[in-house]
């Protein structure tokens, strides 16, 4: 990973901060965007445009409004969002993500039975639910991040978390 | 139970989810959320290297742009930023006050009223309670103004004549009479005041009566001052206590100081005339009468020497008859005659001035910003909103 020097400012400002946030974050940024498109080629640009709009934008934030990592998950959401607005107006067809079935081969059969139903579970989740678990598991937001990128508070955020884990637990048939 | 609540053992689950997040052990029966976790994550799209390359090449590049901006580190952080910028707000609003008050104090300190130069011309003074008092070309008494609370910029109408006999020059007598009021305690430093700003202005005392007797004390001067500065006396001494009464009279003296030149041209010309017969005066008879007749011919012109310089002095000294009452609704005014206070007063009504025009600004400028404010909520809101159905849609 290329180092970034960037203005040090606090926060994600400063240099430091700024590449380790992007060190640890882009590809978790990419998987939590491209599984809410479902487009890769349209992930790669979202992504793109979350880091550009961060580095743009290092200057405005505030820490008392959240975590570094919460503030870029924002980011990614909201462009990930106009994107999938532009493409609801101008009709584009999905494309699908990258097929990884074949990843699932070298595993123990149950284990990739496992993981196939949950990615399907996953895909058959609405869209509010996953992106949810998305920011969850595979961004890694704290309920208090997860309430600020949602905009919701800290405990509308943990509700919704749990009801999008039982949903999900329901479509893949899984018992607690 | 509220909708956002939750039980416990669903808040001990969101527990377990975090320190399964964080890779820290969890019990066996938060196993099966464990295995959950790791299914999402390891079927969640990975980046293409191609692309990741890509991303680091884009990322490095926005860097390197914006790196000369490191120079000033300390600027950048939002905290220092606003720190600096409240800082120099508090030293533009340090100068523009040092400015305004320095501007009081020049204008307080040298108070000068215009003086104009044309012959029986009028101008009046701003602000000035008298200078709605006519001008008078004969001897006359000009209304009397009552003033009970005049500023410390009261002044008199500009009656200004120049002495001047050329041409249509006019010569004219000024008089006045100024009436003010201040507190017993302060009726002998009104009285310094008024001798120390006549002699400031080239005038002299001519006459002064100053008794200090309690609610009875009372000052009177008679003042001579050159006819040019008897505005800028007015306005000073004006400054100095509460204005009770101002009286302006002009008189127009021109005629009688014309009238005693052609006079004294006439007798030059007789008196040329007798020397001429003496010197050819044949008989001692003619001579002796000649003399007398020459001797009582220049007496007259001497006489008519002495004449034309009083009309001339007359036009070129004013009179000033200054009376001081005591009153005690003057003594706070007479308390504040200073010069700072007046250049403070000065500064405040500046400031004032600058707060209204301020005030205005925000008026025009306040509808204007709040529409934007409520343009930009409603864009975002809107936007938000739109973001959100989308994602119900996907």
């Amino acid at each position: 990973m290329t180092v970034i020097a960037a203005v040090p400012t606090s926060g994600p400002g400063a240099s430091e901060q700024f590449e380790q946030l992007y060190r640890s974050s882009a590809a978790d940024v990419y998987a939590y965007v491209a599984s809410l498109l479902r487009d890769r080629s349209a992930a790669e640009d979202v992504t793109a445009l979350a880091f550009e709009r961060a580095f743009r934008r290092r200057a405005l934030f505030d820490v008392r409004r959240g975590t570094p990592r919460s503030w870029l998950f924002a980011i990614a959401r909201n462009a990930a969002l106009d994107e999938l607005r532009r493409r609801r107006r101008s009709g584009a067809l999905l494309h699908d993500v990258a097929d990884t079935t074949s990843e699932l081969e070298d595993l123990d059969p149950d284990l990739a039975d496992r993981r196939l139903l949950v990615r399907e579970g996953l895909a058959e989740l609405a869209a509010g639910d996953r992106e949810v678990i998305l920011l969850k598991f595979v961004g890694r937001l704290s309920n208090a991040e997860l309430a600020r990128v949602l905009r919701c508070s800290e405990s509308n955020a943990g509700t919704r978390l749990h009801r999008a884990i039982e949903r999900l637990r329901e479509v893949c048939g899984v018992t607690q | 139970m509220s909708r956002n609540e939750l039980t416990a053992a669903e808040r001990e689950e969101l527990d377990a989810l975090d320190r399964i997040l964080a890779r820290e052990p969890v019990s066996e029966r938060h196993l099966e959320l464990a295995a959950l976790v790791d299914s999402v994550r390891a079927g969640a799209p990975r980046m293409d290297p191609a692309f990741a390359a890509r991303l680091d090449a884009q990322v490095a590049e926005r860097a390197a742009r914006r790196r000369p901006r490191a120079v000033t580190p300390h600027l950048a952080r939002p905290g220092l930023r606003r720190i600096a910028l409240a800082s120099g707000g508090l030293v533009a609003a340090a100068v523009a006050f040092t400015i305004v008050i320095s501007s009081g104090v020049l204008n307080g300190s040298r108070h000068t009223p215009s003086v104009e130069s044309g012959l029986g011309a009028a101008r009046t003074v701003p602000r000035t309670p008298a200078s709605a008092a006519p001008a008078t070309s004969k001897r006359s008494v000009g209304p009397t103004i009552a003033a009970p609370t005049a500023g410390a910029g009261a002044g008199a109408s500009n009656f200004a004549a120049s002495p001047a006999l050329h041409g249509a020059a006019r010569l004219v007598h000024k008089d006045s009479t100024l009436t003010l009021a201040t507190s017993p305690a302060t009726m002998q430093s009104v009285a310094n005041r008024i001798v120390a700003a006549t002699e400031r202005t080239g005038g002299v005392v001519q006459s002064s009566n100053v008794k200090i007797a309690g609610a009875a004390s009372h000052a009177s001067f008679t003042l001579a001052v050159p006819s040019g500065h008897l505005n800028r006396l007015i306005a000073t001494l004006s400054a100095l206590a509460s204005v009770r009464a101002l009286n302006q009279s002009t008189n127009d003296i021109t005629d009688s100081y014309n009238q005693e030149q052609a006079r004294l041209t006439d007798n030059a010309a007789t008196r040329s005339a007798l020397l001429a017969q003496l010197a050819t005066a044949a008989t001692a008879a003619q001579q002796t009468s000649l003399q007398k007749q020459l001797n009582r011919l220049e007496a007259r012109i001497a006489a008519e020497h002495r004449e034309i310089d009083r009309l001339a002095n007359q036009g070129h000294t004013a009179t000033l008859a200054v009376g001081v009452v005591a009153g005690a609704s003057a003594a706070k005014h007479a308390a504040s005659a200073g010069p700072f206070t007046t250049a403070f007063n000065r500064a405040l009504h500046a400031l004032e001035a600058i707060l209204a025009i301020a005030l205005v600004a925000l008026a025009i400028v306040l509808p204007f910003a709040l529409s934007a404010l409520a343009l930009w909520w409603g864009v975002t809101s809107v936007r938000q909103r739109a973001r959100e159905r989308a994602m119900r849609t996907a």
